[in-house]
């Protein structure tokens, strides 16, 4: 009889399983991108015949191939200078024994809380054309123009010290795991710190180094918000610009972005399957029992050590100049931030809260006011309006992306076979760049013939908001299915022994055993794909709705809104604000997450127990 | 208490376990004892519930349990790696069961706090993570674990492997001494021969999914039933066929086509053996002095034989030194040859 109900609920969760991952694979994966790569060859003449090949004559003859191969250029450069500067950053930091390296440390990590739009507005308030240290830049060295930050080297720039996260997290977490003992056993046989750097460190770093390049110039290739927003005719902007033409205005702008989001994912499969060969390949493993720590390697050599020290700092500069004067002009008034001067007499919080009326000067040289046209990130509609819809939609679409991943991976540790095509399925998302998904989203379905969404328009309207919150989830569907697997491999087999064995029920097993363990890899993966859904430009400016404007689309809308007559004035400052906030948001989630959520159990109860013993001691004193 | 009919389990069409026959007796300490791959934890499973048989009964108490779901069966287990959940504390992982079997809270707490006091963990120490105790306290609560909720067998899966030498044989003595106390049938899984003969009232050497021998550890030492058993429990020395010849002319009556073995203790260096005995001329190898014993390596007729002869004060025996060995006819153990191959 009980082996009946077990069977009976067995089969059906199994059955809602099946479903649900086929309508989810079907119905948001493969149908809409396929619908995107017929569409290239659905184009007809203007007779009204059938030429498929149209697209792809037009591509070969005209200019598209330019961004194409603007596309591929900025890739190839940023593997490079990303490399370049990411190894500086994380041999300054971990390998060699640079003074004040903590500190450093901070400054090259501020790219994790601070990134995309938010970055890339920082660097052009800093570095554009009126940008607050241009002029300092044009005294310092006169051969610069004022306009030098526009267009491929801008980009470049932006883009090699925006794109060093992943090396602070995974070449950092490579270069601590070397055995040290390699390092000394070197050393004494008679290698310099330098020998020892190329000959033994660097070799077992390749791998990392490796997957990393493919991520940059996937990464390169794939950029948007930067090119966008300085100026450089590369694929996705491209994309985004032809999704929003009409057949009016040039010819098959539609078939023309499909075209160009197939060729991305072509790149893209390509670079991710010589990557998954070269994993596959195997990795250079310790074979030590007894691994050393690393130890900081002096530079013996004086000349060097100044030279390294320099290098270290100025590159600290570069990362910190934008942060610290966006906090800092945060809390400037308008007039301060318009004349791009730093008023020490003058702070306010009027980026922040509240709201101010501005007085003005007309054409006819009389004064007029407008009510309450200075305002802060939180009473502008429009500002706190974008952070409220990505808030939402972040969380909700970061929390999806767990939950269906917690529930796949936790069939994929028990059934092998159907685990693995369930899991095959769930990483197909990771062969197409985020721009095809989203762009085949907003072809797709934007009509009300959809079977399969109830007929409902989903490119109408606020219906917007679910379509961006499913593009959300299935981008995200294949990191998240990385991290949480990689945790669920970590639990042991026999705790489900041992709880069956005492009388739980599989959900109850699952619910009280094997979450908790996996949760602080859940909540992980929920604070970075929170974090990167958050402050997202690439996406929201895809489907280009105002039901679902994004944070970094109000941001970019303000490096352009700075009015006159007083409309949207404080545009700059609110933006600064809006920056330091979502830096606040990231890191408080980022600290919450790994400071926090990840103390082990016997963590929690010390904590538990300092705090009884303070608040014994306090009532104590009190009494 | 534990029966084991004709047990067959079949992993596709691999048998791993052919026609087990078991009978563990009411509050006796059973080992299976055997090799990796043997079958040995692939019966402990079956009885446990984990495998389903593919033909055969699992009694218990004259009940057949063979299709009862695992929580149903009243089985106690400590598993090799304790799997203690590593996200509760120490009271949680004991009060889990006594939970899911919806006692009251008064009850579970007093539960836990008296198998807390009989396994002698304090009570600051319920209120740890598993992580804050030691290996040792670690399997005090994988036991209490497995009998707060009074199952009728305890099953315990190699719980001393992952543990250093000294630790496995000071916890090797208080898990005999807690299982006297609680009086509580056992059935242990193990592939270290000393753990076994020193735990156990009775064992069964398994080996390529057959039961080899059941017995007392005296009778699995001393009586192997089997060549396997006898290779596989202590050190051994197999006589040679110069040897066997050399014997036989002493009118030992050895049947030169069978295999013979002679235990390394029951050797004797310069020293009679008791009753009607052998001995030859041979010359010291090498000798390790182990305090307790020293132990010989002596070369006669072309073979090695190892040698263990107890410290009784003389001077050892160095390097090149000729001696006499001596044994005696009843320790020689003999065994059919085996054709190799067949359905293992």
């Amino acid at each position: 009889m009980l082996n009946e109900k077990r069977f009976d609920a067995t089969f059906v969760f199994r059955l809602i399983g099946i479903v649900f991952f086929a309508y989810l694979f079907f119905g948001f994966m493969l149908v809409p991108c396929w619908n995107t790569l017929t569409s290239i060859f659905k184009e007809k003449t203007a007779s009204g015949e059938a030429d498929p090949f149209a697209v792809i004559r037009f591509f070969l003859a005209g200019n598209m191939k330019r961004f194409v191969w603007n596309s591929l250029r900025l890739a190839v450069v940023l593997v490079i200078t990303v490399n370049i500067v990411g190894i500086s950053i994380v041999l300054l930091t971990e390998y060699f024994d640079i003074k004040g390296a903590k500190i450093l440390r901070l400054g090259y990590m501020t790219t994790m809380i601070y990134s995309g739009v938010a970055l890339v507005t920082g660097y052009m308030f800093l570095y554009a054309n009126d940008g607050i240290l241009t002029p300092l830049l044009t005294n310092a060295f006169p051969g610069i123009s004022s306009t030098w930050f526009t267009g491929y080297g801008a980009v470049v720039f932006t883009m090699t010290f925006a794109c060093t996260s992943n090396h602070m997290l995974f070449l950092r977490n490579a270069i601590r795991g070397i055995d040290y003992n390699t390092v000394e056993a070197a050393r004494n046989m008679g290698a310099n710190p330098f020998k020892v750097l190329w000959k033994v460190v660097m070799p077992t770093l390749i791998p990392t180094l490796f997957s990393l390049t493919v991520m940059t110039f996937i990464t390169g290739l794939c950029a948007m918000s930067s090119p966008t927003l300085l100026g450089y005719d590369s694929i996705n902007p491209e994309i985004v610009r032809l999704a929003g033409s009409s057949s009016a205005d040039e010819s098959f702008p539609q078939a023309r972005a499909a075209l160009l989001s197939i060729i991305l994912a072509i790149f893209t499969i390509v670079l991710l399957t010589v990557l998954t060969a070269y994993e596959r390949k195997g990795h250079y493993l310790s074979v030590s029992k007894t691994k050393a720590k690393l130890q900081k390697q002096k530079i013996t050599n004086p000349v060097a050590n100044v030279i390294a020290h320099i290098y270290a700092y100025v590159l600290f500069i570069i990362y910190m100049t934008p942060v610290v004067m966006i906090i800092i002009f945060s809390f400037q008034s308008y007039s301060a931030i318009r004349m791009k001067k730093l008023d020490l007499s003058n702070w306010t919080l009027i980026n922040y809260f509240g709201k101010q009326d501005y007085e003005y000067m007309t054409a006819r040289g009389t004064y007029k006011t407008r009510e309450g046209a200075i305002s802060g990130v939180f009473s502008n509609e429009q500002t706190f309006g974008g952070i409220k819809t990505s808030f939402i939609l972040a969380a909700a679409a970061a929390a999806l992306a767990c939950i269906i991943v917690v529930v796949a991976c936790n069939y994929i540790s028990k059934h092998k076979k159907s685990g693995s095509i369930l899991e095959y399925a769930l990483l197909f998302p990771w062969l197409l760049p985020t721009i095809l998904i989203c762009y085949s989203y907003r072809v797709y379905f934007n009509s009300d013939t959809i079977w399969y969404v109830g007929n409902t328009n989903l490119y109408y309207a606020d219906n917007v908001r679910l379509l961006i919150i499913m593009a959300y989830v299935v981008t995200k569907l294949p990191f998240s299915l990385r991290m949480i697997k990689a945790s669920f491999y970590t639990i042991d087999s026999e705790l489900e022994d041992a709880a069956k064995n005492l009388g739980s029920s599989p959900l109850r097993t699952f619910l009280k055993v094997k979450l908790p363990i996996i949760l602080p890899s859940v909540l992980a993966v929920f604070a970075l794909n929170f974090n990167a859904l958050f402050t997202e430009y690439d996406m929201s400016a895809t489907f280009a709705s105002t039901y679902g404007t994004s944070y970094a689309m109000v941001i970019q809308a303000m490096t352009a809104d700075e009015g006159l007559y007083g409309y949207n004035v404080n545009a700059s400052g609110r933006r600064c604000a809006s920056t330091v906030f979502i830096m606040i948001v990231s890191g408080l989630i980022l600290w919450l997450v790994y400071g926090v959520g990840a103390r082990d159990l016997s963590e929690r109860l010390e904590a538990k127990k300092k705090r009884r013993e303070f608040f014994a001691r306090l009532f104590g004193r009190k009494n | 208490m534990i029966k084991l009919n004709d047990i067959v389990v079949k992993f596709g069409d691999f048998t791993a376990l052919h026609d087990i026959n078991v009978h563990v007796k009411e509050g006796e300490f059973f080992t299976f004892l055997g090799p990796s791959g043997c079958g040995k934890t692939t019966t402990l499973r079956t009885i446990t519930g984990f495998i389903s048989p593919s033909s055969g009964t699992v009694l218990m108490k004259d009940r057949d349990i063979t299709r009862v779901p695992i929580e149903k069966r009243n089985i106690g287990i400590v598993f090799q790696s304790y799997a203690l959940f590593p996200t509760m504390t120490v009271y949680d992982n004991i009060a889990f069961g006594l939970k899911l079997k919806k006692l009251g809270k008064t009850e579970i707490d007093q539960k836990v706090r008296e198998i807390a006091r009989k396994v002698d963990l304090s009570d600051e120490q319920l209120d740890k993570a598993v992580s804050q105790l030691s290996g040792g306290q670690q399997q005090r609560v994988a036991i209490a674990r497995a009998l707060v909720t009074s199952p009728s067998v305890i099953c315990l899966d190699e719980p001393l492997s992952n543990l250093d030498a000294k630790l496995r044989v000071q916890l090797r003595n208080e898990l005999k001494k807690m299982q006297r106390e609680f009086g509580i049938t056992s059935i242990y899984v193990t592939h270290d021969q000393e753990e076994a003969l020193t735990l156990s009232d009775r064992i069964a050497v398994f080996n390529k999914g057959y039961i080899e021998q059941i017995g007392t550890p005296n009778e699995i030492y001393n009586q192997s039933a089997t060549e396997f058993v006898c290779n596989f429990i202590g050190d051994i020395n197999r006589l040679g066929d110069d040897i066997v010849a050399r014997l036989n002319e002493q009118g030992a009556g050895l049947d030169p086509a069978w295999h013979h073995y002679i235990r390394l203790e029951r050797l004797h260096v310069n020293k009679k053996a008791d009753g009607e005995h052998f001995v030859f001329d041979a010359v010291v190898e090498n000798s390790e002095y182990y305090g307790l014993y020293i132990k010989y390596t002596v070369k006669a007729f072309g073979q090695t034989l190892k040698v263990i002869e107890k410290n009784d004060g003389r001077t050892p025996y160095v390097e090149g030194e000729t001696v006499s060995v001596s044994f005696s006819a009843s320790n020689i153990m003999s065994y059919e040859p085996k054709e190799e191959g067949g359905d293992a």
